[in-house]
């Protein structure tokens, strides 16, 4: 969304974060809703800093994890600082990143699953022998 | 007073776009020496340096004023990367239609030159990346600098066709935009109602257009064209807003010559600024010769640097090729605001040093009007409320 913002409307960040909070699920328009108070906080504020102070607000009630952040936090230095296809590019790679650190978060909840649903069953084996 | 508020809204607004390491040591330079800064400019790794009226200095941490580069304070990478990004709002993307002119254009109507590398497609600039040096070009309102040019520019309800020729930084920009402020609300001292002007503001210097609102008073009956082609600008006015009087900035290009022919024929006055040092000089360049074969510019005002930006140092009559009179002004005006009364007085009377006419310029065949035209440069003349 951040991305046809920038590539299509040439939206100002300020105006695009804007949209993109009123416009994404209540879990992550706090994150761009932050971002754009601190771009409007006045003198001297850039998007990297609005970003980084964004994340920090965002992060501890929401359920990202280290390398999520990690991922986020990487955005920052590049917003706003050059053209509209490298602004994409670099919209993009985020992307990217963040599907790769979902999809090993699933992998390692499913892991997750597997060894409760084993722990179960040997548990209710457990408990059945001491029965006997 | 109105003149010393206008200056600290200046500083102020320019202030809003450097990171903190900057405006503190900006924000250290005494109040008087930044009523004369003109420019700012950003170079990665070198000197902080600021152009004043007569010359540039550098800058030290504690806003000094130095004239070589020793103790000066050097701007860094962050100190450029972060500006860039408070001038473009944090989107450099969103700027990019600016950026192939090289320039952006600020709230308060301040220009901001920007170079870095640049991005080609086609041979056209795209855009820039990697900027290392920025130009802050302050722009001043100077309300009432026009007040001694305009009796030779108006006459009863109409305005001549007027060129101002000019070289770099003497104040063509802000002359115009006063004329065009002053014409547009009308001229009660000269007896001269207001006009509707259409304005083709190509480069945003003239009315200073933030989101296509003028920053700068351009007057109330103007209509701006921001950042629009001159010719295409032009045309575009007549067609939908009839103006009476079309104003532009530096013309040049055969096709902005074709467009005020044009616009000629259809009975509007032209005024417009060119770059160029004298008469002599305009004519070098073929489609300035053209223009000025027709015969159609009424007024030539020829500005300088001789007494600081402003200094007009000639107002020549087109038909006769010769010079209406020398006068030395508005060089302290355009220094020193201090207040506008709008009724195209003239603000030092009583300074004769400053408002001489010159001797021995009229040639035989003079029109029975150029002795009022002597006298409003003495500052006596009757019906100007002088």
């Amino acid at each position: 969304m951040l991305e046809t913002e920038i590539s299509y409307g040439a939206t100002p960040l300020a105006e695009a974060f804007d949209s993109v909070a009123q416009r994404t699920d209540p879990l992550v328009s706090g994150l761009f809703g932050y971002a754009r108070d601190e771009l409007a906080t006045g003198t001297g504020i850039t998007a990297v800093d609005a970003w980084q102070k964004a994340i920090d607000t965002f992060v501890p009630d929401s359920a990202l994890q280290g390398e999520d952040v990690g991922v986020l936090r990487g955005l920052g230095p590049v917003l706003g600082g050059s053209g509209c296809e490298d602004q994409v590019r670099h919209i993009r790679l985020t992307v990217e990143h963040l599907k790769a650190t979902r999809i090993r978060a699933e992998e390692e909840a499913l892991k997750n699953v597997r060894l409760w649903q084993y722990l179960g069953f040997l548990g209710g084996i457990a408990i059945v022998l001491v029965i006997l | 007073m109105g003149g010393d508020s206008r200056k600290e809204t200046a500083a102020e607004e320019i202030m809003a776009f450097f990171p903190d390491t900057i405006r503190r040591t900006l924000s250290r330079i005494p109040g008087v020496a930044w009523e004369k800064v003109e420019e700012i400019r950003l170079r990665i790794g070198q000197p902080l340096n600021i152009r004043l009226c007569r010359g540039d200095v550098f800058v030290s941490e504690n806003g000094d004023l130095l004239p070589s580069v020793t103790g000066s304070y050097r701007v860094t990478a962050d100190d450029v990367y972060r500006t860039t990004q408070l001038v473009t709002r944090s989107s450099l993307y969103s700027v990019e239609d600016e950026l192939r002119n090289g320039f952006v254009t600020v709230s308060g109507g301040h220009r901001v030159g920007i170079a870095g590398k640049v991005l080609l497609d086609d041979k056209k600039i795209r855009t820039i990346k990697h900027v290392w040096a920025l130009n802050f070009r302050v722009s001043r309102e100077v309300a009432g600098v026009a007040d001694r040019v305009l009796p030779y520019l108006v006459e009863r309800d109409r305005v001549k066709h007027t060129l101002i020729v000019s070289p770099p930084r003497c104040g063509k920009t802000t002359l115009l935009r006063d004329v065009v402020r002053q014409i547009s609300c009308g001229i009660p001292a000269l007896g001269f109602r207001g006009v509707t002007v259409g304005l083709v503001d190509e480069r945003s210097e003239i009315a200073g257009c933030y989101k296509g609102v003028p920053q700068r008073d351009v007057g109330p009956r103007t209509d701006v064209l921001d950042a629009c082609p001159k010719a295409e600008g032009m045309m575009l006015l007549l067609r939908a807003f009839s103006p009476e009087v079309i104003a532009t900035d530096e013309i040049g290009r055969s096709e902005d010559i074709a467009a005020l022919e044009e616009a000629l024929n259809t009975g509007v006055t032209i005024i417009a600024t060119v770059h160029a040092r004298t008469i002599e000089e305009l004519e070098r360049r073929p489609a300035l010769r053209y223009m000025t074969g027709l015969r159609i510019i009424e007024r030539f005002i020829l500005l300088g640097n001789d007494n600081g930006p402003g200094t007009v140092r000639e107002i020549i009559d087109g038909r006769t090729m010769k010079a209406l009179g020398g006068v030395t002004v508005n060089a302290e005006a355009f220094r020193e605001p201090d207040g506008h009364s709008g009724n195209g007085r003239l603000r030092d009377h009583g300074r004769p040093a400053l408002c001489q006419a010159s001797q021995g310029t009229e040639g035989p065949g003079d029109r029975p009007g150029r002795a009022r035209d002597r006298d409003f440069l003495r500052g006596d003349a009757p019906g100007g409320g002088l």
